[in-house]
This record gives C-alpha cells, structure tokens and sequence, in this order.
C-alpha cells in the first residue's frame, strides 16, 4: 500500500480515527506520519533534546502546567546552590547543572533522578582519581566500620562497638592529615 | 602541526573498518568527560574562567614529554564557520563545539586519533577514535591522557556520584563508548527499528554518525552506552562489545539471506546504485549516502568489484557540506551543492575505477 499523503513511499503507519461512531483508517509511511504528527512517541524517543520534558515529566511538574500542587513547587524551588544560584526547579526545566556544587545542594533529590537514567543506579563504582584513591579507601574502610558498630551496638555488644569507634577515630585521624590535598567539592 | 593539516581530506581512521568484523564495523570512539573543581560549567562561567581553564589544561598537555603525543592547540573562537564543519565531520570535535562562538578550543594529537575538546558541555572532554571494534585500545589511550591530566589539575568528583559532569546523563564514569557500524541489511529488512526500541533496556542508545541528536544517513549508526551510573568502565565497554557482536552476527544473517532470497533483486539494487554515483547530475546527501551504503554493500558482497573501498571513504568524506565547499573554494547554495556533489562524486569514481583497473585515466568525456 502506498501512503495516502505523499503517494510515493509504502505506507507503514495505519491511524484510525472515530468520527461519529465509524472508523476510519488512514495509511501514511513513517515520513508523513511524523510529519503530520502521529508518530510524536517514536520521534521523540530518537530525540535526546526533549531531556528537559522528560525531567519535568518525571521528577517534577510540566514545565507548561500554572495551576500545579503548591507543596510541590515550595519543596523544590527552596532549594538553592550556593555558589551558582540554580534552583532545583530550574535544574529540573533545563536538565543541566550549573557547577560541581549543585550536586551536594540537591543531594537529597538526585538519587531518583539518577535512578531514572541510570538504569536504577545511584553510586559511581568505575575508577577514582589516583590522587583521591588513598582517602577514598579510607572513608570506604570508615563506612564499613560504622556499619559493623551499629550491628554491635544493636546486638548489645557494647565492648566490640567501642572498639569499632576506636578504629573509626584512628582512620579518621588519618585521613585528615593525609587528606589535605582531598579537598573534592 | 598547522591547522591545515587537520583539514586534509585522508580518509579519517573512523572510516577504515578492520578485517575481523568485515566491514559491519567502522570504527570506535571513547569520549571521557571531566570538570575541574571549583568552576562553574561552561554553560554558566564567565569567559575568563573559559580561558583559565583552557591555559590549565592546554599548559598541561601541551609541556606533556612523558606522554610521547604530540598535541597542536587551537582556539576556535578564531575559526570559520567552514573549519569547523569541516572538524565536525571528521569527528574531530562535536556539531556542540563548533557552534559556540564564545568558548572552545581543542587539542589535537597529530595523527587526529585524540583530540580533546575544552569548554563543550563539560570542561574537558577526551576523544579517542579507532578504526574497527577496539574498545580496549581506545579506552586505555584515554586513560592515559585521563591520568596525565589528573597527576596536575584537580577534578571535580564525588565520592558517591563519580566525576561530575553537566549533564546527569554522563555522570559516574563520565565515559561514553561508541562503535560506528554500518548496517544496510538490518535497515532494508526493516530490523533497525526493532532494534532501536530494544537497546535502552541494554542501558544503550543508538544514534546518528554524528552523536547525540543527528539522524541515521547512509545506513551508518552508532551505537552508545547510555548508562554511566553504577557500572565500571569495563563492565560498559564488556557489554557493549557484547552487544555489538550480537548486531554483526544479525547483519551478516541478514545479508545472507537477501543475497539467498533475492540475489538479482539485491545486485540489481546495488549496482544502480553505482550507476547513480558514476552518473547523476544532482545529488543530495541522503541519496549521495545510501548510494555510497549501497555500493559498499556491493563490495562487502563481492558483487561490486570495479571500485575499492578507499574511494567510498573519501566519497563519504568529500561530500559533506563543509568538505564541499572547501573543495568549491566558494560557499554554495543547498541546491548548487547537490550539482556540485554529483560533479564531485563522479570525478572521484571515475578516477577510483581507472585506477583500480591499472589503466591510466582517459581523459574525462564525462562532462
């Protein structure tokens, strides 16, 4: 069958239309149908563009919509970067981020936004900067420490607990002085 | 080395291919993305921030002796509109880059298999490109440089989130790795579509020739990871491999079978298309790139063998719009161009096939 708009290609789209209880079938081929918009979900998918619409659509309000929940806005837009000014809201209509420091500022929200992307990821495993590797195995090793007290410390086994934060202290220590140079965001 | 020398129109190494995948894969291209700390991303900093951090990082790769490669800087800022096309499509920088007309530079190494771009999205963004599938190869390059860098300037990451970067997108590794296939059976059987749909469930993506936002022409694709989150660099780059393994045993299947199924159909469908090439008069770049596609095809399938493949590349090259009108020596109209196309083409094929066969070319009565 050939498209019925450009009668040049085969059609490959059927779009159906109800106009007083009859159906109507129309033929159009991919161009045409994208042209005359019935295959705005395929379009848009190829179109790594429309990121601020997803991110709108996703984590927060359309970015066309005025009568949205007031809760939501006075959440969001309190939030501020320091340094760069960018509010959550705006990060939320433009995709992007300003600064480094946006990332600490909107820490509390940029796990589900990461989620999304990220195929429900939210933690960097790939490689670290060689001259961040020593503190970050310490702050590593430190985690670890403060889960196993709080396991101690749970199951009542106070004497192990405060040998665990005595460790804590001492690593702690550590990477402050050999941490100097660590002075990542 | 002078800019010139960037702008020759060598067939680029992204366009070679290599023997183990047959000519399905043409290249492979790892882009890292890095931000210094404490700077504001070049979508936000003023231009003096732009050019501290294009001195930093240049100074640094620049003055570079262990690292045995020699980079040429450049400020695009001082560049033409039509250099930087012409950068844009030998994937020496991004269509981004090129349209800033602010900020940007780009270091790049002398045999144009590294460039990295300062002042895109992102401060830095290290390119390597590679003929054929070679993943490894191209990553541990970029690590180098990664690593070089690193050992001077200080970059923004976090513990938790990896490097960070502008876009939430490329966080974590930062690292996006490519492979330019080209896949004319997989798009004659309608199977690219399908395809498409299914690779964001892989944590892929796949794109244009030319990266983010630009369309499929001439049967060209890229495939990319989208996930840069919660995976170490080897494990993308592991399933990518994968993946485009899987895409090249699906493409020769479907060679096979067209080749089984409508043999003459198939040869006469490519064989036009070398007709269309030896003899069209105006030529658009779609038409000009499925008919390049086409005979590639042919000569993959030893049903065109009049014709070797460097030409193609050259062809693929020469025929975009930047190439074009250098050649033109003068700026063209859209529908001159596609005059100047066929001209351009035709001349190319003509003298690839009188070379092929060893003869010395007859004068031109192609006129």
């Amino acid at each position: 069958m050939i498209c019925e708009n450009c009668k040049q290609r085969p059609a490959t789209v059927t779009v159906t239309h109800t106009r007083n209880g009859e159906h109507y079938a129309k033929h159009y081929c991919d161009v045409c149908s994208e042209e005359i918009g019935y295959a705005k979900t395929a379009s848009e998918d190829t179109q790594p563009m429309s990121i601020a619409q997803i991110f709108s659509s996703w984590f927060g309000i359309p970015d066309w919509s005025t009568d949205t929940p007031e809760s939501t806005i006075e959440n969001q837009s309190d939030i501020q970067c320091a340094n760069c000014h960018m509010t959550y809201q705006q990060f939320l209509q433009q995709g992007k981020f300003n600064c480094p420091h946006c990332y600490e500022t909107f820490s509390q929200q940029l796990p589900q936004v990461f989620k999304r992307m990220h195929n429900g990821a939210t933690k960097h495993i790939g490689k670290v900067p060689s001259g961040l590797q020593e503190s970050y195995q310490l702050k590593k090793e430190i985690e670890n420490l403060r889960q196993m007290m709080k396991i101690a410390i749970q199951d009542e086994n106070f004497e192990e607990a405060a040998s665990l934060r005595d460790k804590i202290y001492h690593l702690q220590a550590k990477l402050q002085q050999g941490g100097a140079e660590d002075d990542e965001l | 080395m002078n800019f010139e020398h960037f702008l020759k129109d060598d067939s680029a190494a992204w366009m070679s291919g290599d023997q183990q995948h047959g000519d399905i894969v043409m290249s492979t291209r790892i882009r890292l993305a890095r931000n210094l700390d404490g700077h504001r991303f070049p979508r936000a900093f003023s231009e003096e921030t732009a050019m501290a951090i294009d001195r930093q990082v240049s100074g640094v790769l620049l003055d570079a002796e262990q690292l045995a490669i020699h980079f040429s800087h450049f400020d695009l800022t001082t560049k033409s509109a039509l250099q930087k096309q012409m950068l844009v499509e030998k994937h020496l920088i991004s269509p981004q880059l090129a349209k800033k007309e602010t900020v940007g530079s780009v270091l790049l190494a002398d045999d144009e298999s590294i460039s990295i771009m300062i002042n895109e999205e992102d401060h830095i963004r290290i390119q390597c490109l590679e003929a054929g599938l070679q993943l490894e190869k191209a990553l541990a390059k970029a690590n180098v440089i990664d690593d070089y860098i690193e050992a001077s300037i200080d970059y923004a990451f976090d513990e938790k989130y990896g490097y960070i970067t502008c876009c939430p997108t490329n966080v974590g590794t930062g690292l996006r790795a490519s492979v330019m296939m080209h896949l004319p059976a997989l798009t004659m059987t309608n199977q690219m579509r399908q395809l498409i749909s299914m690779m964001p469930r892989l944590g892929l993506v796949v794109r244009g020739l030319y990266g983010e936002g630009t369309e499929a022409i001439g049967n060209y694709y890229q495939i990319s990871n989208q996930v840069t989150l919660g995976k170490t660099e080897e494990e993308i780059i592991h399933d990518l491999t994968v993946i485009v393994e899987q895409i090249v045993l699906r493409e020769t299947a479907a060679r096979k079978a067209m080749l089984e199924h409508a043999s003459i159909a198939v040869s006469d469908k490519l064989h036009r298309a070398m007709g269309t090439l030896q003899h069209a008069r105006i030529l658009t770049t779609e038409e000009a790139a499925v008919c390049l596609s086409n005979v590639r095809l042919g000569i993959d399938l030893g049903i065109i063998n009049s014709i070797p493949n460097e030409v193609l590349n050259k062809c693929m090259l020469a025929m975009q719009q930047g190439f074009l009108q250098q050649y033109a020596g003068t700026t063209l109209k859209p529908n001159e161009r596609d005059v100047y196309r066929a001209t351009l083409i035709r001349d190319m094929i003509l003298d690839g096939i009188n070379h092929h066969n060893g003869e010395k070319g007859e004068d031109s009565y192609d006129v």
